[in-house]
């Protein structure tokens, strides 16, 4: 888990780009909306992760920075005129610079108060991504304009596909080489014990903050992946239910690791395709089926599927 | 007559009504293993959260190596030279021993940011690591390494605990009630362990303890806190006769 990421940790991620630019003339469209979907989701589920799971931080504004991230990509690009490849990392670093702010009050703040505190901050974004008319187009929704990559014109699934999965590759980079340096121990260090942590000289409340605006950034870049295969978003996708499905992510695969969130975002993902072609009559339901498999998860499996696995490894190697 | 090795000056700490400590002072001479006994509640774990920068002192002051502490953060205070252990063990539960000691060693592994250019980092980090592995090979956890640090039994949890601290290589070590839970055997090798700490690496030791047969055996120097006041210091066999003591300890049905 620590310890530099090797050349051979990281080679197999170039697999993602490969794949992005394979799949799109082999697989029906619904399933590269489907690759889509769960590419952006595990960057962001991986970001709230490195908050939750990883500093120990019940904190859930993600869904805000997210919208920033939606809304900052698309608003750029409309307004400023600016081109894809500088509105996307102009919004991921708006979230962070928003959530750099956020942490400043936000991490004075324990356990349930701060989880009041920064889901009070997500329902303020929500509010403000509907009000703020003149900018979102508030409920009606925001056209999203089909970003272009040197002269590649996306905006459908097929064709943002290949560029999604390379941006996912990216972040498991950034994240491998991210949670195996100084400031993941530091992160670990601040989730199980802040005494022992501050008395082996790391600043707890600076390595929160800092978790919490990287984690700000990977909600943003999500966000721009999500303006890529997606032509019009409104208020409604960044409310409550969208954190739950989320948070479900992170627990049932396995806080606090990277193949567990995965996992996790896979199961997920696919479940409500799984629920429409078996269980038509349940997807209405879908809402409380996440609900359910959260509550589920916590209670059974806390440490999520990834946990069992590696304890199941651990049982056999001794 | 120069400044003492670390020392607190009329220290008082005060929660709500109640005095936690009151002006409290003592002295560590360099190389010293000092002792800091007193009945339960004494005050002798606020000295070391005083030290740890967790509390500030709502007077006196603190001083190591000529420079006090009081203006320095909770996260420097390992980098200048000061580690300490938890009376109530704290460590990263759900993390490997290794893992804990790499924390330890935060304050001395600088010189990158996690984006640092990756040859440099790597290069820091086998340092590190190598170091870590030296360091439970003397503390006899080398074997372990891999083992999450919730799954060692209490023995080994005191020993990482104690690992982890001196992963940073401190030249002040405040050790709160290291022998507590251990079998006699064990703390025969505790007693060997910190008077080689002591007398062979130079560690200056401040122990807070009850087993008095350790404290007996190690201590050069002993300063007793009751109901946060200071009423008697010296050597072992000079505490050990003082009336105040034997008052202080007996009166409360104690063992000393």
């Amino acid at each position: 888990m620590f310890g530099s990421p090797s050349l051979a940790r990281l080679a197999p991620l170039l697999l993602l780009p490969a794949l992005g630019l394979l799949l799109p003339g082999h697989l029906p469209q619904y399933y590269l909306y489907l690759g889509n979907v769960i590419m952006m989701y595990a960057v962001l589920a991986i970001g709230l992760d490195l908050l939750l799971g990883w500093a120990g931080q019940f904190a859930f504004a993600h869904i805000a920075f997210f919208g920033i991230g939606v809304y900052g990509t698309a608003l750029l690009q409309i307004r400023l005129k600016l081109p894809f490849i500088l509105a996307m990392p102009g919004a991921a670093l708006l979230a962070g610079l928003i959530g750099l702010l956020i942490a400043i009050p936000a991490t004075r703040l324990r356990a349930v108060y701060l989880a009041l505190a920064t889901f009070a901050f997500a329902e303020g974004a929500q509010w403000v991504f509907n009000a703020w008319e003149s900018m979102t187009n508030g409920a009606d929704g925001l056209r999203i304009p089909a970003p272009s990559l040197f002269g590649h014109v996306m905006g459908n699934d097929p064709a943002a596909f290949p560029l999604v999965a390379t941006l996912l590759a990216l972040v498991l980079a950034a994240t491998l080489y991210l949670t195996t340096s100084k400031l993941g121990r530091a992160l670990c260090a601040v989730r199980e014990s802040e005494h022992a942590a501050a008395a082996s000289g790391i600043d707890v409340r600076g390595t929160k903050i800092v978790a919490f605006a990287i984690s700000a950034v990977y909600a943003g870049v999500a966000g721009g992946m999500y303006t890529l295969y997606e032509s019009f978003t409104n208020p409604e996708v960044f409310g409550f239910a969208q954190i739950v499905l989320v948070l479900s992510m992170i627990v049932v695969g396995g806080l606090g690791s990277v193949p567990g969130v995965l996992i996790g975002t896979v199961i997920l993902g696919v479940l409500p395709t799984v629920l429409r072609t078996t269980m038509r009559d349940l997807l209405v339901w879908q809402e409380l089926v996440y609900g359910v498999i959260l509550i589920l998860a916590m209670m059974f499996m806390p440490r999520g599927i990834w946990g069992l696995v590696r304890r199941k490894r651990r049982a056999v190697r001794p | 007559m120069t400044a003492p090795f670390f020392s607190l000056n009329g220290v008082s700490v005060r929660f709500g009504g109640l005095l936690a400590l009151q002006r409290f002072s003592m002295a560590v001479a360099k190389g010293s293993i000092h002792a800091l006994i007193g009945p339960n509640g004494a005050g002798k774990s606020t000295v070391f959260n005083c030290v740890s920068r967790f509390y500030t002192p709502s007077e006196g002051d603190i001083a190591f190596e000529g420079r006090s502490l009081l203006g320095v953060p909770a996260h420097r205070v390992a980098g200048l030279g000061i580690a300490r252990t938890f009376q109530n063990i704290e460590l990263c539960r759900s993390l490997t021993v290794l893992e804990n000691v790499l924390i330890g060693m935060a304050p001395r592994v600088r010189g990158y940011f996690p984006f640092a250019p990756g040859f440099r980092r790597a290069a820091i980090e086998r340092q590190a690591m190598a170091e870590a592995e030296a360091l439970l090979e003397r503390t006899g956890l080398v074997a372990l390494r891999h083992v999450p640090a919730e799954a060692l039994d209490f023995g080994h949890q005191k020993k990482l605990d104690l690992a982890r601290a001196l992963a940073s290589k401190p030249r002040l070590l405040l050790l709160d009630e290291p022998a507590a839970g251990l079998r006699n055997r064990e703390i025969a090798a505790l007693d060997a362990l910190l008077v080689g700490l002591a007398r062979e690496q130079g560690i200056t030791i401040v122990l807070v303890e009850h087993v008095m047969r350790l404290v007996m055996a190690v201590a050069d120097r002993i300063t007793v806190l009751n109901f946060g006041q200071k009423i008697a210091e010296g050597s072992a066999a000079e505490v050990r006769d003082d009336p105040n003591v034997i008052e202080a300890y007996l009166g409360q049905g104690s063992h000393a």
